[in-house]
């Protein structure tokens, strides 16, 4: 078998835009999610039944499904539900928002709720509104234990973003297989794939744990 | 809008043989990841000094690498490499396998290490081996431990099977797919693939929970 890694020198500069995408992908979904799963959360520690009740049904129905059967769902139900005709780099998009917003909905509310109960009783005791305890003594603690957690899900996202490659979002894995069945050299193709991933990755992957140990709450 | 579920009661059961694979894909991959990351977790936590950091370089490619990547690599580069090309089941089972064991090795790792190291010592002040501290001491608190975030990993499992779709395992969402695309019925068939993925995820997650419930103070110490 011949080799030729030249292929992958030749079309660099498609890879290099193709993880970029996969880069703004990460970014514009997290951007998004971040906001959305603290909705999520106050709303579903929030004392109205129909709030909390709407919030714990959308986080557990999106926590529970496969992430690529969503992408597919959003790529041939929301064009007909909305009637709009969406780019399938925002259909890729609004797919990974609903996952990670009900991943980060799940981290909030946890983080929320790691804070003991005493502290927001104290807060309500001096003369704190609700609306202030949350803001001033429960959020800045619970910050320090979501982190690390929201760095978890950041590297997942990252990886996750291949997925949406099934509805032809020229990200880095759509990409790198469309220059594969271009130039028939597979073998290199995914491989190069494969190493850039792992580049962009691994000090990703590296960095999680250095947050999760650099805010490791001590009980 | 009108709907039309026809297509899908006519060809359920193609779909729930679809479902079935996906079943089978799931446990097949559980078992085996679950084989190959307490091998690595046990490795990386006892095993010799140069043995630690192979594996620990192992699991963090594995962290770094999307799982669809790793499929395609093993479908459609492999034979290439080797070949020796593998039918999509087991390419998805070797893929799968490989990636998911990461994720175990890392939960076994924080289970063996949550137990306190003053057991070890009184293990070791008792006249107990090594090998007997582990089997009877650290491993029965350890797998209580884990069973949480086992539970996850199990979710995880099934909802990364869908993926092994892209090299045509004939699992519920290729066959979903292949039904869509036949009946030009993407709504109602996609719909119901998602309710049977939630119907499976759902109470399999809920019941790991109970279950952890029941068990948890076996783990305390």
């Amino acid at each position: 078998m011949t080799l030729d890694w030249s292929v992958v020198w030749q079309h660099r500069q498609d890879l290099l835009q193709g993880a970029g995408l996969t880069v703004l992908l990460t970014v514009l979904t997290m951007a998004v999610a971040v906001p959305c799963g603290i909705v999520l959360a106050l709303m579903r520690v929030s004392s109205s039944r129909l709030l909390s009740g709407a919030s714990a049904g959308f986080v557990e129905f999106f926590r529970n499904l496969p992430l690529i059967l969503v992408v597919y769902w959003a790529f041939y139900v929301m064009p007909v539900l909305l009637h709009i005709e969406f780019s399938a780099f925002t259909t890729g998009l609004v797919a990974l928002c609903l996952n990670v917003s009900a991943y980060n909905a799940e981290t909030f509310r946890a983080g929320i709720q790691s804070i003991r109960r005493g502290q927001s009783e104290a807060a309500i005791a001096m003369g704190y509104s609700r609306w202030q305890t949350m803001r001033q003594v429960v959020l800045p603690q619970a910050w320090r234990r979501v982190l690390p957690v929201l760095a978890s899900t950041w590297v997942s996202l990252f990886k996750d973003t291949s997925l949406v490659s099934v509805i032809a979002v020229g990200e880095l894995a759509h990409v790198a297989m469309q220059i594969r069945s271009q130039t028939f050299r597979v073998l290199e193709m995914l491989t190069a794939m494969a190493i850039i991933y792992w580049l962009m990755g691994y000090p990703q992957a590296k960095l999680v744990d250095w947050i999760h140990r650099r805010f490791e709450v001590k009980e | 809008m009108d709907f039309d579920f026809q297509p899908l009661l006519d060809s359920w059961v193609y779909l729930a043989g679809g479902l079935g694979l996906t079943l089978l894909l799931s446990a097949s991959t559980a078992v085996a990841s679950a084989v190959l990351g307490a091998a690595l977790g046990l490795g990386r936590v006892y095993g010799p000094r140069w043995l630690r950091w192979p594996i620990v370089f192992y699991i963090d490619t594995q962290r770094a690498v999307p799982v669809l990547v790793v499929l395609v690599w093993f479908y459609f580069a492999w034979p290439l490499l080797t070949g020796w090309s593998l039918p999509p089941f087991w390419a998805a089972l070797l893929a799968l396998t490989l990636h998911i064991a990461a994720y175990v090795a890392e939960i076994v790792r924080a289970g063996l290490e949550s137990v306190r190291p003053g057991q070890w010592r009184a293990g070791l002040a008792l006249g107990m081996s090594g090998a007997q501290i582990v089997r009877r001491v650290v491993l029965p608190q350890a797998l209580v431990r884990m069973l949480p975030s086992f539970g996850s990993v199990l979710t995880l499992t099934i909802k990364d099977t869908a993926i092994a779709a892209v090299i045509a395992v004939p699992e519920l969402m290729k066959r979903s797919e292949t039904i869509a695309g036949q009946s030009y019925r993407p709504i109602e068939v996609f719909t119901v693939a998602m309710a049977l993925y939630f119907i499976v995820l759902f109470p399999g997650s809920r019941l790991i929970d109970a279950l952890y419930r029941r068990v948890a103070h076996l783990g305390r110490s």
